[in-house]
């Protein structure tokens, strides 16, 4: 990629429930602690990208928030798109500094979706207007997770896998997130548990669901002539992939799209491999955006490390663990740090910055020199995948 | 014990005029969708318009109420006017036009295979609305 773009600091607050701080509060605790990271002051601060305020402030809460700092961006944007927002609000950053226009972006995210019961006091039902009017909204209402379940039920369909191999990455995930300090639920459990826990849209049980929580999270970007002037570890962006495969949830328009492979997950990542100019296998570690565990099994196949099923096997013999092939989700996941689900992608990228930088601390994979972003948005209808890498 | 409530909701669409006469054509149960006049295309769901040619001079066509299970779940927790449990299934209809979300009825789970034929069967919720649901083939 030309005129390189740099990942110079990241801050976060711990995922849980925040109802006495505002999103205000909450992003400017993330980005104070990104700037300190990144060796930066806020006076340097050119370009500022967010993700979707829920309170629906119309894009104007980032107005707000640079008054509150005392800056004055040149760029500034509110970045909507599923959850890819904060993938693409990190490509609004990157694009600038790439063009030339700037030097320093922040691209944060704060929201706090448990508070406020995102999920469930919207009137409709949440996703009840993502859904077609004709195919999928009048069953479709009150939440998602039947559509993955349904595609969860298809996978074991063509793949033989059970709901104990889906278990089998929520404990994987778990036992990450029991040394990740942002981490929202960090106490052990087994398969039993996973299996006893409530079926809430079978094959899909509590212990496979990632939960809504509140968070912020923040990263500060750079030209590679700044990074390299203010930061003795940069990380630097070294490809970027994104792709739509024209559905929103199931694929209704035909009846020949998968719902257990994704095509966009493969394209972005296809993309994103091409533009950083390696091979899959040369990932040492990954953060994928599942929301649900069986899509934890669906997404590494997609990206390409391993056949359709094949994750069966992975996840019994520890290859996506640390010390393993290709180890995912050292922090967590979405399952087990906690969803807000617009933030999630920061707290990724986070999770991938510290690996490289080399201060994961206990689940730190060694010598990891690349690593990889997968978010997505829909169900799995469009994809965003990012690449990063160390000197 | 799967419950018998209709556990859907009126869709956005019930009276938008390029999408009301999908929603009456439930009513005399026949499932329609549209075709383009100018490109031939036929496609499903019916929308405003045609999604080859973009074009919106379009006329009401009938659809096959076949299909075969693309996959199902069992609904456990679902918005509170919802009854739990209840069996949701995807169809793949037979036109291979296009897929549609339902409730299955009449059916236990441990009756429903993927893959197996289905049908489409409707039940009328009040006298404005009438939604289409999902039977297993005799």
């Amino acid at each position: 990629m030309k005129n390189r773009v740099a990942i110079i600091g990241c801050g976060a607050v711990k995922i849980g429930r925040h109802p006495d701080r505002a999103e205000s509060d909450l992003a400017m605790e993330a980005i104070r602690l990104a700037l300190h990271e990144a060796n930066i002051s806020k006076d340097r601060i050119e370009g500022l990208f967010t993700t979707p305020d829920l309170l629906e402030c119309v894009g104007l809460q980032i107005n707000l928030l640079c008054e509150y700092m005392r800056i004055n961006p040149k760029f500034m944007a509110e970045i909507s798109c599923g959850a890819i927002a904060a993938g693409l609000a990190i490509r609004c950053g990157m694009n600038e500094i790439m063009l030339g226009n700037i030097d320093v972006a922040v691209c944060y995210g704060a929201e706090r979706e448990a508070s406020i019961n995102y999920f469930t006091d919207s009137p409709g039902g949440q996703g009840y207007n993502l859904q077609d009017p004709v195919a999928l909204q009048p069953y479709g209402s009150g939440g998602i997770i039947w559509a993955y379940a349904l595609s969860a039920q298809r996978y074991m369909h063509e793949t033989g896998a059970k709901e104990e191999h889906f278990a089998m990455a929520s404990i994987r995930n778990r036992k990450n997130a029991m040394a990740n300090p942002f981490a929202a639920f960090t106490s052990p459990i087994t398969v039993e548990d996973v299996m006893r826990s409530p079926q809430l849209s079978y094959p899909i049980k509590l212990l496979d669901s990632s939960a809504s929580r509140d968070g912020a999270a923040a990263v500060v970007l750079a030209s590679e002539d700044v990074a390299k002037r203010v930061s003795d570890k940069p990380v630097f962006i070294t490809g970027w992939g994104q792709y739509h495969d024209n559905s929103c949830f199931i694929p209704v328009d035909g009846c020949d799209k998968s719902i257990s492979t994704f095509v966009a997950t493969t394209r972005a990542a296809e993309e994103a491999f091409k533009s950083a100019n390696i091979t899959p296998g040369e990932v040492d570690v990954a953060e994928v955006y599942a929301p649900f565990s069986p899509h934890e099994l669906m997404i590494p196949e997609d990206i390409g490390w391993f056949q359709k099923g094949g994750m069966i096997a992975a996840l019994e013999k520890g290859e996506t663990e640390v010390g393993g092939k290709i180890p995912i989700n050292t922090d967590g996941g979405l399952l087990s740090r906690g969803h807000p689900w617009c933030v999630t992608p920061f707290y990724q990228t986070r999770a991938i910055v510290k690996q490289l930088r080399g201060e994961a601390g206990e689940n730190q994979v060694d010598g990891a020199k690349i690593g990889l972003v997968h978010c997505e948005g829909g169900m799995l209808n469009n994809a965003v995948v990012m690449i990063l890498g160390r000197e | 014990m799967m419950n018998n409530k209709p556990n859907c909701l009126r869709p956005s669409n019930l009276h938008y005029p390029s999408t009301k006469e999908f929603w009456e054509g439930l009513k005399r149960r026949q499932l329609l969708t549209k075709k383009c006049l100018p490109c031939n295309e036929v496609f499903f769901p019916p929308r405003s318009h045609c999604p080859q040619c973009l074009g919106n001079d379009l006329e009401w066509v009938k659809l096959s109420d076949k299909g075969t299970l693309h996959s199902w779940t069992q609904v456990n927790m679902a918005r509170p006017e919802f009854d739990t449990p209840y069996l949701l299934g995807l169809v793949d209809l037979s036109d291979g036009l296009g897929r549609l979300a339902g409730k299955i009825v009449g059916a236990e789970a441990k009756q429903l295979k993927i893959g197996m034929p289905v049908k489409i069967v409707y039940a009328d919720v009040d006298e404005d609305f009438t939604i289409y649901c999902i039977a297993l083939e005799k």
